[in-house]
């Protein structure tokens, strides 16, 4: 059902129209069942399973925290950790889909709240340790308040932050009950997502089947260009909003105490997470077999990009000091910023014009 | 509200300084051919471009569309603008960029960089007074989230001697009524921030607005909201035709199956008017219309959208199409000696098909 949107009050010309048209170019066309089954396959094979994946974990986050606030020991708060490490992991691998739902009533920023460049998070968390803040610690009287203090980002300084070893005693504190609190707001924000996906009739069934009457796309040509978007801003995001936050080369200033959770020392599993997510996007959806034969070296060659950087992020020094002063480390760093790069022209020009988005699928974004 | 001359200054640096910065040769890319056959009197346009080895410049253009010079820069530009007091040009960093470069098209004169102040981003374009004392151009003031108008003086290097407010957020086009007196400023209403790069932020909350400001103290002249079924409708782009009539260009960020109205006009003192373009032309352009132009010679405006691959010519009196062109990929639109010149991402420009990207946007350097 299309919807014809007018303006109230606004004054409307008549239409007289005498339209001449002049075919002199063809717009780009896909396969439709091609692209239905690329779409089918990466909202069913990642996107559907990345959410529940990472609601999951976010459960499991929480029991942790509430295991450890009921029984403070030092395995139970090794065990909250471990479980906030597993929960980060799991958000970075879905956390590339920056398109629907997430980017919606600031879901996104309630799960992390990244980059903070002013420490807003860390002051406003502060802020509520100090004043025992007693409506912090219910999950949803939690979620009305600043998103800089019900994300990651605050449960990393309460797991991980000055005064952390407090939480492996003393039954029931006000920072152990305040995390579970951060947990299990996460938590709600994850099954969000997941039951919005979940749901048969809506975003599912929308990005599966582009067609006329579609609100989210007309076309399959428009679906793949979401479709690549969500990769190539995905790469962006590593290299920009993960990596240059604090490291943007030798020669340049350098910010080791910017970069996601440097604290808890899960910069890196993150990272890796972040591109194992665009891997497997890449792989699961089939989108390769949407090139000609000729064209199809491409998709190879990123993925053995991607799989290269993996590595590389698994090398690196969780002490970002380290990271960012060792000539060694700084040459890791350097080779993912210029991995992305590469990465990033190969889905813009190569697999972007091997579509037919003839100049790079990013230049369509007219602005 | 004029804030004066400001503690910093727009930062002039020569052209060495910044081909320094920029890392690349400046140039004239011209074959002795093709110098033979164009003169640099020849050049009726200019636009941005993207060369095959991903390098970005400006291009003048003859009425033909034959590319006449080139000027290398060190990013992507996104608007211009051109001042036929001063014969100069300016090509402003597409948003969040923080250059802008001011050149003489018939090179009398050395180019000069300006850059964005701390805390703000150029959007990506401008406007001279009509004496070309002074250069306008949409910011915007990230940490306060609203959008600026940045003053800088052509008389002295472009130095940046105040700023207004736009009275808006996502504030991207911006111009200049003929006797200088009003500003015109079509704001976005998305609220974007360099830390998460091009990434749109609230589009579930938008406030796109059109804006007339005292363009001697910045007084708020006029301000147009959008009623609530056109909350997501993007006011992004403008040009001013006969007797200060004020066209404007959206982009629809709401459901893809819906109609809304993409172009539409105002003056001083008058509620705005959509014009009622029929459905399929709407469709064509895909809901997204990425740059106006207004021909006053011809009462023609022109429309382009490369997310439909359109190009729409209206009569700007009666507000009826004229004519619709499929252009794939269509970018920019300027008035033509004859109709309405258009470029597109794969490098044709009216009648000539050149080897580079053309950008979104062209300006008429000729009258």
């Amino acid at each position: 059902m299309r919807t014809i949107l007018v303006a109230g009050l606004i004054s409307l010309l008549p239409l007289t129209t005498s339209a001449q048209e002049a075919d002199t170019a063809p717009a780009v066309t896909l396969p439709e069942t091609e692209v239905t089954k690329v779409m089918t396959d990466a909202v069913d094979g990642f996107i559907r399973p990345g959410y529940d994946a990472f609601h999951q974990s976010a459960e499991k986050m929480t029991a942790a925290m509430k295991t450890l606030c009921e029984a403070p020991s030092q395995a139970n708060y090794d065990a909250a950790r471990s479980a906030f490490r597993d929960t980060a992991v799991s958000w970075a691998h879905i956390e590339v889909v920056r398109v629907g739902p997430v980017i919606e009533q600031n879901r996104f920023e309630r799960i992390l709240f990244y980059p903070d460049r002013k420490s807003t998070g860390l002051k406003q968390v502060q802020a509520v340790l100090s004043r025992s803040d007693e409506t912090a610690v219910d999950p949803a009287t939690l979620a009305t308040k600043s998103v800089a203090t019900q994300g990651f980002g605050a449960l990393e300084y309460l797991l991980f932050g000055t005064g952390s070893e407090t939480l492996a005693s003393g039954t029931n504190g006000f920072r152990c009950r305040y995390g579970a609190a951060v947990a299990g707001n996460i938590a709600n924000v994850a099954k969000e997502l997941s039951d919005i996906w979940d749901a048969p009739d809506g975003i599912q069934k929308d990005w599966e089947q582009p067609g006329p009457d579609n609100p989210a796309f007309r076309t399959g040509g428009e679906a793949m260009t979401a479709l690549l978007g969500i990769l190539v801003h995905g790469a962006e995001a590593v290299r920009d909003q993960r990596i240059e936050t604090f490291y943007k080369g030798a020669d340049k200033a350098k910010f080791p105490r910017q970069a996601l959770f440097w604290r808890s020392e899960n910069t890196w599993p993150t990272v890796k997470g972040n591109l194992e997510g665009l891997s497997a996007l890449l792989e699961t959806s089939g989108m390769v077999n949407l090139l000609r034969e000729k064209d199809r070296p491409v998709v190879a060659e990123i993925q053995s990009m991607l799989k290269s950087m993996i590595e590389i992020s698994s090398t690196i020094t969780p002490d970002l000091e380290k990271a960012v002063s060792d000539e060694a480390e700084r040459k890791k760093l350097d080779t993912l910023l210029d991995g992305g790069k590469d990465v990033i022209a190969r889905l813009n020009d190569g697999y972007g014009g091997a579509i037919g988005l003839s100049s790079g699928f990013s230049f369509a974004d007219g602005d | 509200m004029w804030r004066g001359p400001m503690a910093w200054r727009g930062e002039a640096i020569d052209r060495r300084g910044f081909l320094k910065a920029a890392g690349i040769a400046f140039t004239a890319a011209l074959s002795p051919r093709a110098l033979m056959a164009l003169e640099r009197a020849d050049a009726v346009y200019a636009s941005g471009f993207r060369a095959p080895d991903g390098s970005f410049g400006i291009a003048t253009v003859s009425e033909r569309g034959e590319i006449v010079d080139r000027i290398a820069l060190p990013a992507r530009a996104h608007g211009m603008a051109y001042s036929a007091a001063t014969g100069r040009a300016v090509a402003f960093a597409r948003r969040p960029g923080t250059f802008a470069m001011i050149f003489d098209p018939s090179r009398q004169a050395e180019p000069i960089v300006i850059t964005s102040p701390q805390g703000r981003h150029f959007y990506g374009h401008g406007h001279f007074s009509p004496d070309g004392t002074l250069l306008y151009a949409s910011e915007n003031d990230f940490d306060g989230n609203r959008g600026m108008i940045g003053i800088y003086d052509a008389r002295d290097q472009f130095r940046r001697i105040g700023e207004f407010e736009a009275h808006g957020i996502g504030t991207h086009d911006m111009t200049v009524s003929d006797d200088g007196r009003l500003l015109v400023v079509a704001n976005g209403g998305i609220e974007t921030h360099p830390d998460f790069g091009r990434t749109k932020l609230n589009l579930d909350h938008m406030e796109p607005s059109l804006v007339l400001l005292d363009a001697r103290t910045g007084a708020l002249i006029q301000r147009h909201g959008l009623p609530p079924a056109l909350r997501q409708l993007s006011t992004r782009h403008l040009d001013i035709g006969e007797n200060g009539r004020i066209w404007f260009a959206c982009q629809w960020e709401g459901p893809r199956n819906a109609l809304p109205p993409l172009a539409g006009w105002f003056e001083k003192g008058e509620d705005l008017s959509f014009v009622s373009l029929p459905e399929e032309t709407t469709v064509r352009l895909g809901n997204y219309v990425g740059a106006i132009a207004v021909n006053r010679r011809e009462g023609l405006v022109g429309l382009t959208s490369p997310i439909g691959g359109a190009a729409v010519t209206l009569d700007a009196r009666a507000g009826v199409v004229v004519r619709e062109e499929k252009v794939h990929d269509a970018a920019g639109v300027a008035p033509a000696a004859h109709g309405i010149a258009v470029s597109s991402y794969d490098g044709q420009f009216n009648d000539t098909r050149s080897q580079v990207a053309w950008d979104q946007h062209i300006v008429r350097i000729s009258s």
